[in-house]
């Protein structure tokens, strides 16, 4: 089942899509046509059986999910927050930043256990959210916005936060201080469960691949 | 009216006709051919007891139930599978019967979960379990049972899978890991998340070893030489024996000429937790969800009461269903419909001509349109063309009937005739 059958990648557009693309290049994967200024959605990679999906992040999962694409990039609060059944093969390392629990400095509050029974919290990850505070025993209302959810303090919304920061810059500007953090997240290689089986020669040799290129690619940072 | 009474609840369907046809046939080949291999067909109820649907070793997740109170107090909870009521079955009724017993099923099943990808809230699944027998010989059949019942459904492209859980338990086993640490990895496992696999083991004293094989786990997938390179990698007894089981197994379906369709793979691991033994998954690589589930389970009917082992698979119809419309696989139908439409004083020689024509294999609607007192032709003809009927029939006096078919219009003949031409699907020359 496994000889030249085409194999579908989903890319998350935005934030996440050039490193995708440096991480494939190195895998072996010409991305050049991804490159290339276009409005295309799907897009084959001429003479490979490769070709790219793509998708808004947070669908990504859907995709692969569905069998609709064999392998997808994407973030680890996307997965985390979506709840898909999808393999999740390898931590690509980049797109790193934190999920964190900020509320105004003002407050002053510093620890998640002084938000409580009438608290609120914005956020656009409202599973993780309400996982999180669960297992904390925390009984806060759970807000879902879809962005921009740093204005939910500001304007009395909410009491605190739920979000990714990377350097905490848009945090400080708006007057939020993290107290908490919720989990670490990066970039992963997902796959399709069944795609996984079917084509998994091809998958695994990939795989191998982008293991090579990160390899290379810490020691030439520790270098 | 309220907006609710036109829908289904979540995660549930109505078969429509064409739906439902496809639904029955694929149910009544499979149990045809269970049949044939002597499994027995049994009904259980759409409830149980919940006690019986949560026994140890049942189906794992308790939230996934639909559960409500019987007038008496009782708990009660719609089935989950259709293998745990199976064991009750056997464990009340069947104690006595000469063993192995072969029975087989097709049951509609409920899941309390969020639908996704290829899961609703109520599903059916056909499928069969031999009781009583803990030889390989037994698990061997299922598999060989499963690649015909494919078969016998018309996929061409398909596979199964089988592994064996005790080949990670082994592992597991071997590096005498807590119950909480078994619990990440199985769930790590299950869902094929190796970045926490890995995370795991990067902060865990397991031994270097033990470690590396759980790190093959993955890639162990293939034909008969994965068994031999698993065989060398492991040490302890307990994946040995899977190793070996599943090595009888695999050379039995070579015998049985259905290897062909069977793949290794070592690193798989089942949601549903009373397996005990060789483990089975089929799928197709036009779909991205499994087809089919199953394995041996030696410990969930002395669940209740009755120490008996067993092994078995079910597959899931809709998904079959998905499946052979995808590798457009479905027989084709030959069904001839016959609309029989009379004049009010002929209604006796309509019945009589209805009855005889279903007798020789013809579905025949017996008109309810009142056509009197003139009957137009035209209007009949619509009306077949209409709702499908590629003949109409008219008695007349004296024995003569008049017939239509779409391509050539009205003829005149006698019932031997008629029957003739209705088999043939011609006129006569």
């Amino acid at each position: 089942m496994d000889k030249n059958i085409p194999l579908t990648i989903a890319i998350p557009k935005g934030r996440l899509q050039k490193y995708t693309m440096t991480i494939l290049e190195k895998g072996g994967i010409d991305c050049s046509a991804l490159k290339a200024p276009s409005r295309r959605l799907i897009i084959s990679v001429p003479g490979t059986k490769w070709r790219f999906l793509l998708s808004k992040p947070s669908d990504v999962p859907t995709y692969v999910e569905y069998g609709a694409a064999d392998l997808g990039v994407v973030g680890k609060d996307t997965l985390l927050e979506g709840g898909k059944d999808v393999a999740e093969l390898m931590d690509l390392k980049f797109g790193q930043c934190s999920l964190i629990v900020a509320v105004p400095e003002a407050s002053g509050i510093s620890d998640v256990k002084e938000l409580d029974f009438n608290s609120r919290v914005a956020t656009t990850f409202p599973f993780i959210t309400t996982e999180y505070f669960n297992r904390h025993g925390i009984q806060a209302e759970v807000v879902k916005l879809n962005g921009s959810v740093e204005l939910g303090p500001i304007v009395g919304l909410a009491d605190a936060i739920v979000d990714i920061t990377e350097t905490g810059t848009t945090l400080l500007e708006n007057g939020l201080i993290p107290i908490a953090e919720v989990a670490r997240v990066s970039a992963r290689l997902i796959a399709n469960q069944v795609s996984y089986k079917v084509k998994h020669t091809s998958i695994c040799q990939l795989m191998r691949r982008l293991q090579k290129a990160l390899q290379t690619q810490n020691a030439g940072q520790e270098g | 009216m309220a907006e609710s009474t036109l829908k289904t609840p979540r995660g549930t369907k109505d078969f429509l006709p064409k739906d439902a046809r496809h639904k029955r046939w694929i149910e009544e080949t499979l149990l045809e051919l269970f049949a044939c291999w002597n499994y027995q067909e049994i009904v259980t109820p759409t409830m149980e007891y919940q006690s019986v649907v949560t026994a140890e070793g049942a189906l794992g997740p308790g939230d996934n139930l639909y559960r409500f109170f019987e007038k008496e107090g009782e708990l009660i909870a719609l089935r989950p599978d259709a293998t745990t009521p199976v064991a009750r079955l056997v464990a009340a009724r069947l104690k006595e019967e000469p063993k192995p017993i072969r029975l087989c099923y097709s049951a509609n099943v409920f899941r309390y979960a969020e639908p996704h990808a290829g899961r609703r809230r109520e599903f059916y699944q056909a499928g069969v379990e031999l009781v009583g027998s803990s030889s390989y010989r037994a698990d061997a059949e299922t598999i060989a049972l499963a690649v015909q019942a494919l078969k016998a459904v018309g996929l061409k492209d398909f596979r199964i899978d089988i592994g064996h859980v005790d080949f990670y338990n082994g592992i597991l086993e071997h590096g005498r890991l807590s119950n909480s640490e078994r619990r990440r990895i199985r769930t790590a496992l299950l869902k094929k998340d190796y970045v926490a696999l890995g995370e795991f083991m990067a902060d865990s004293n397991l031994a270097e070893a033990d470690k590396k094989l759980l790190e093959m786990l993955p890639h162990l997938r293939g034909g008969k030489d994965i068994l031999a390179e698993a065989l060398k990698a492991v040490t302890n007894p307990i994946s040995q024996k899977a190793v070996h089981d599943l090595q009888a197994i695999y050379e039995l379906l070579g015998a049985f000429d259905v290897v062909q369709w069977v793949q290794i793979d070592l690193g798989m691991v089942k949601d549903i937790e009373y397996y005990t033994g060789m483990v089975l998954e089929a799928y197709t690589a036009d779909m991205g969800f499994t087809i089919g589930t199953g394995g041996r389970y030696d410990n969930l009917i002395s669940q209740f009461g009755y120490d008996c082992p067993a092994t078995g698979f079910a597959l899931g119809v809709e998904r079959l269903m998905l499946a052979i419309s995808r590798q457009n696989a479905w027989p084709e139908t030959s069904d001839k419909k016959v609309l029989c439409t009379y004049y009010q004083d002929a209604a006796r020689q309509g019945w009589l001509l209805s009855k005889t024509l279903r007798k020789h294999g013809f579905i025949v609607e017996l008109d309810v349109v009142a056509r009197e007192p003139c009957m137009d032709p035209t209007q009949v003809v619509d009306y077949a063309r209409t709702m499908g009927h590629q003949w109409i029939v008219v008695p007349l006096a004296s024995d003569a009937i008049k017939v239509w078919h779409g391509k050539m219009g009205w003829q005149t003949v006698d019932l031997q005739k008629l029957i003739t031409i209705l088999e043939r699907g011609e006129w006569l020359g």
